[in-house]
């Protein structure tokens, strides 16, 4: 029997079509802002205040020729970008954005680690992309991809159990309606792990690829970077899917540190203000993203391995430990 | 003036006694002719005397029957030229590159252009002509007409790519790293790079070949053509060198208008290089901030000339237009309001992590090898070597405006930026000193338009070195020969050599700290 | 840096918006040059290019061709319009130098501040002085 509510949740409400939409709102909410702390302004010609400006990039990619250079891979060439993309949006889907996420109600125990699994193979694709182009600007940024994912990958896992161990459960459902203390109220993670709210959000710059970990992109080296063989079409898809693990990063940690979509609810339909306080937080945490963006230079490949295996890694372990030795001792009385 | 200010031309003259002829006060401060090879004892003498000695440019002549090459040595406290000729039909010359190491760009040139060839000079292939220039035919040479040149089909370069573990990346003719095209070879082993092969000549246009068509008026701005960044200084460096064959006096306030408008370049490119430096390493806010602060110069120029870029003011005789001083108010407030802001620019360059981090030990230029490469402008005070046109060859109105030379000491990307840095807050001194001590009078004074035989040098300080003119005269309105030779020309060896052993993400910011412009390299 | 970028979130934006915001452009900018029939009338023309040896100062003898002359770009022409000769601006070569506002002896030529003189008809480009144009109109 086919469930025509499950079918509208996954196209358009919260699906697919949200997240197109929310994805695109995020890019025009970057970009303005980043114009304005440059002291510019950013889009403003398409639509209302330019908002439409993210749509028009790339429906214009879609009308522009598809160039494949002859000594590429190409299955790996043409379905690398698509298969991040489904990934990615795949992974939402796991995240509760109105109460309920898309795919279920309640979540099962272990989805965190299958969302982390995720990001995981989305960008390994990502570097696939980029070696199958067979261009040596490709080549090297692809190899940067892997040096620098390996390094930041382990100190993201470590810092993402620090919420699971406060809560004591690994899915992302419990993780999300935060802490109840003993008057009732519930709490936020960040609230009790400052520090490591902190450190993900460093790490995740490092996983979004943005400054100062922005080597992989680096467009003044490597011309385009993974992108160099990269047109038409495909181009737009490569553009989204980097454009959509943004939002999944910085819905990741609002689920994780910022209590998710719960928040007080007014009148009328719960659904509707859980979804305005999981949109509200998102914003909050791109901009928070974008303003370390603005503020500092790329760094090289080797400071940036220095870097995460000499202070994030330590920095990781550390936050685990005292994590676990305030959950054991503090919190209890409190 | 230093105490042991050394007297070359009483060396070379004890050295040489009757075998060279010399001429004092032609073309700096002598010209001495040579024959037979004696250029390299004049030379050597020269060396062993002034461990400053370096080479700024080597010009081609056609004289008819045969071909004249000067070479233009400049020294502690002089500027010499020697001449030497060869015949047409067997050009042949001893070369200088183990002399001076940095003349091997230069020789290539006159070999390209000319057709003499260098004997030792290893290096082979065209500097800026392309590859389908037919052989044998060299264009600066008076029988060829450039239109009726037919092109060759260029040879074939098809090779398989190397597999192996060097890798060789093209900083290609399209990047966006540089602003030009110019193409590097970078031979990267994993991350290091240990060799960087150029091309340079994309941007050839035969700006000199073409001024020998036009009159010396239509000559003054087709030179500043020659460069969108530093345009006043090459309109300057035409107009002084025909001003000085035909031996005028420019009134004194047109002196300080040119340095005024020679400063208001200074600045505006200044600011230019500091953001860009901030876009390579990928530090965007600091790029859009310099840029919003270099767009009130930009104003200012526009005030002043009539256009944002293309100033025009210099003509021979003077300048084009006067400066009202109903103006003075608004350039002064406009410039205290940079002035302002420098000590914040100042402050992100000292304690900004990231660039401190892109910045400081990447690229570094010692100062033997600054002198040994014969680079100029700030590449070389960076480097503790301090040269600078203005203070050591005064020349408009910088004799009588004080101002500090600036120079650092550790020779890497960090101390280059620092001193164009600095040069800012200079460049805004003088023009204030200027603005409160200009004379009045006229700006102007006419000049024939045919202008009578002769030749003359002129240097002058561009933002990015020293930028040299050589004029020949012939007597009619056309100029005979006019030759440019740009900073960026003479600073591009030390690219090859600072670049060697540094990471390929060490490239871009080191490139963009000898401020290249190759419009002005290539001509 | 950091309060810099702080600030500047609560600062007006520095671009001009251009084209709904017009910029204030100072006197004395160089944009289209503009030609005046009435100067240019007095003079009798004799017709041969001649030598280009003379001095600027000298206005008889002057073969009004001056502006041809020493224009860098090759934008003038001579054309004839109602038996007399008359400059033929050429505005796709033209690079705004005004080298010949400089060298009219008769300043016939002036510069205006014009710099909207985008088209798609490259033929209006060529501004051809109107035959019939009494004294004093300007093209």
């Amino acid at each position: 029997m086919i469930d025509i509510w499950l079918i509208l949740r996954i196209l358009i409400f919260p699906g697919f079509a949200f997240i197109l939409l929310l994805t695109l709102f995020c890019d025009w909410v970057e970009r303005k802002f980043e114009a304005r702390i440059q002291n510019r302004v950013g889009p403003m010609v398409a639509g209302p205040a330019g908002i439409l400006q993210p749509l028009a990039d790339f429906i214009k990619l879609l009308t522009k020729e598809d160039i494949e250079p002859r000594d590429s891979k190409r299955i790996v060439f043409k379905f690398a970008p698509l298969v991040a993309f489904t990934i990615m949006v795949f992974a939402i889907c796991f995240l509760p954005i109105d109460g309920a996420s898309v795919l279920s109600t309640g979540g099962f125990n272990g989805d965190l680690i299958i969302i982390l699994a995720f990001s995981t193979i989305a960008s390994f694709l990502l570097f696939l992309s980029g070696w199958a182009s067979c261009n040596p600007y490709g080549t090297i940024s692809a190899a940067r991809v892997l040096t620098q994912f390996m390094g930041y990958d382990i100190p993201l896992f470590l810092i993402a159990l620090t919420p699971a161990f406060i809560v004591g459960s690994l899915s992302i459902f419990t993780i999300a309606s935060g802490v109840t203390l003993a008057s009732g109220q519930t709490i936020p993670i960040i609230l009790l792990a400052p520090w490591a709210f902190v450190l993900f959000i460093i790490t995740m710059q490092a996983e979004l690829e943005k400054d100062p970990f922005d080597v992989p992109d680096a467009e003044s080296e490597l011309v385009g970077g993974l992108e160099t063989e990269f047109t038409g079409a495909k181009l737009a898809f490569l553009h989204l899917t980097r454009d959509v693990q943004i939002v999944f990063g910085s819905a990741l940690v609002v689920e994780l540190f910022l209590g998710g979509p719960y928040g007080p609810v007014f009148f009328g339909v719960p659904a509707f203000w859980y979804s305005l306080w999981f949109v509200l937080k998102l914003l909050a945490v791109v901009i928070i993203t974008e303003y370390i963006t603005t503020l500092f230079a790329r760094l090289r490949i080797d400071q940036v391995l220095s870097a995460n295996w000499r202070i994030l890694l330590p920095a990781a372990i550390l936050s685990l430990m005292l994590t676990v030795a305030l959950v054991t001792w503090v919190y209890p009385l409190v | 003036m230093s105490n042991n200010k050394i007297d070359i031309i009483s060396v070379v003259q004890s050295k040489l006694k009757d075998k060279v002829e010399i001429q004092l006060g032609q073309l700096g401060t002598a010209a001495i002719n040579t024959t037979n090879g004696l250029h390299r004892d004049v030379l050597k003498a020269m060396i062993d005397a002034d461990e400053k000695t370096g080479l700024t440019a080597i010009t081609g002549l056609d004289l008819g029957a045969n071909l004249g090459i000067l070479y233009h040595i400049h020294t502690s406290n002089d500027f010499i030229t020697i001449r030497a000729e060869v015949p047409k039909n067997n050009p042949k010359i001893q070369t200088i590159v183990d002399l001076i190491a940095g003349a091997a760009f230069h020789e290539l040139e006159v070999s390209d252009l000319f057709g003499v060839i260098f004997e030792g000079n290893e290096l082979k292939g065209h500097l800026v002509l392309s590859e389908n220039w037919p052989e044998g035919i060299y264009p600066l040479r008076k029988d060829v007409i450039a239109n009726e040149v037919k092109l060759v089909p260029a040879p074939e370069e098809r090779k398989p790519p190397e597999m192996g573990k060097l890798v060789k990346i093209i900083i290609g003719p399209q990047h966006p790293a540089l602003l030009e095209p110019e193409k590097f070879v970078v031979t990267v082993d994993g991350e290091t790079v240990t060799k960087v092969e150029p091309r340079i000549g994309y941007v050839h246009r035969g700006i000199e070949k073409a001024s020998e068509t036009r009159t010396y008026v239509q000559d003054v701005y087709l030179v500043e053509r020659i460069c969108g960044i530093c345009n006043a200084c090459h309109a300057y460096g035409l107009v002084a060198a025909t001003e000085k064959i035909l031996k005028t006096q420019v009134p004194e306030r047109a002196k300080y208008l040119r340095v005024i408008d020679l400063e208001f370049n200074r600045l505006h490119s200044h600011l230019l290089t500091l953001g860009h430096a901030g876009l390579e390493i990928g530090y965007e806010t600091l790029f859009q901030y310099f840029w919003r602060d270099r767009e009130p110069i930009m104003d200012l120029i526009e005030l002043i000339s009539g256009n944002r870029v293309y100033a025009s003011l210099m003509t021979i005789g003077g300048v084009r237009r006067d400066l009202k001083e109903t103006d003075f108010p608004k350039i002064k407030t406009t410039l205290e309001d940079l002035r302002k802001k420098i000590p914040f620019y100042r402050q992100v360059y000292e304690n900004e992590p990231s660039i401190k981090a892109r910045m400081k030990n990447v690229g570094t230029l010692s100062r033997e090898d600054a002198i040994k490469l014969c680079v100029v402008g700030p590449v070389a005070r960076g480097s503790g070597y301090d040269i600078d046109v203005r203070k050591d060859d005064p020349y408009e109105a910088y004799g009588e405006i004080p101002f500090n030379k600036i120079v650092y000491t550790e020779g890497d990307t960090w101390a280059r930026m620092n001193v164009r840095m600095d040069e800012v807050e200079e460049s805004i001194n003088i023009v204030l000193y200027a603005l409160d001590h200009m004379p009045s009078g006229p700006f102007r004074v006419d000049v024939p338009r045919n202008v009578l035989a002769g030749e003359a040098v002129s240097r002058n300080e561009a933002p990015r070195g020293e930028l040299f003119y050589y004029v020949k005269s012939n007597g009619t309105a056309f100029p005979e020969r006019v030759k440019v030779r740009t900073p960026t020309f003479a600073n591009i060896p030390s690219f090859l050599k600072t670049a060697i052993g540094e990471n390929i993400a060490d490239v871009p910011p080191n490139f963009v700290s000898l401020d290249p412009c190759f419009s002005c390299t290539d001509r | 840096m950091f309060k810099r970028t702080i600030s500047h979130l609560f600062t007006k934006p520095y671009t001009t918006k251009y084209p709904f915001v017009k910029p204030k452009l100072p006197e004395g900018y160089r944009g289209k040059p503009e030609y005046t029939i009435k100067a240019c009338n007095m003079i009798e023309l004799c017709g041969n290019k001649g030598e280009l040896c003379f001095d600027v100062k000298s206005l008889v003898n002057t073969n009004c061709t001056v502006c041809c002359r020493d224009c860098p770009a090759n934008a003038i022409e001579i054309v004839e319009v109602d038996g007399k000769k008359r400059p033929q601006f050429d505005l796709n070569k033209c690079i705004f130098c005004n080298q010949c506002v400089d060298s009219c002896p008769r300043n016939a030529i002036t510069c205006t501040d014009n710099y909207e003189l985008a088209t798609t008809d490259k033929a209006s480009l060529i501004k051809k002085p109107q035959p019939n144009a009494k004294e004093g109109t300007k093209q």
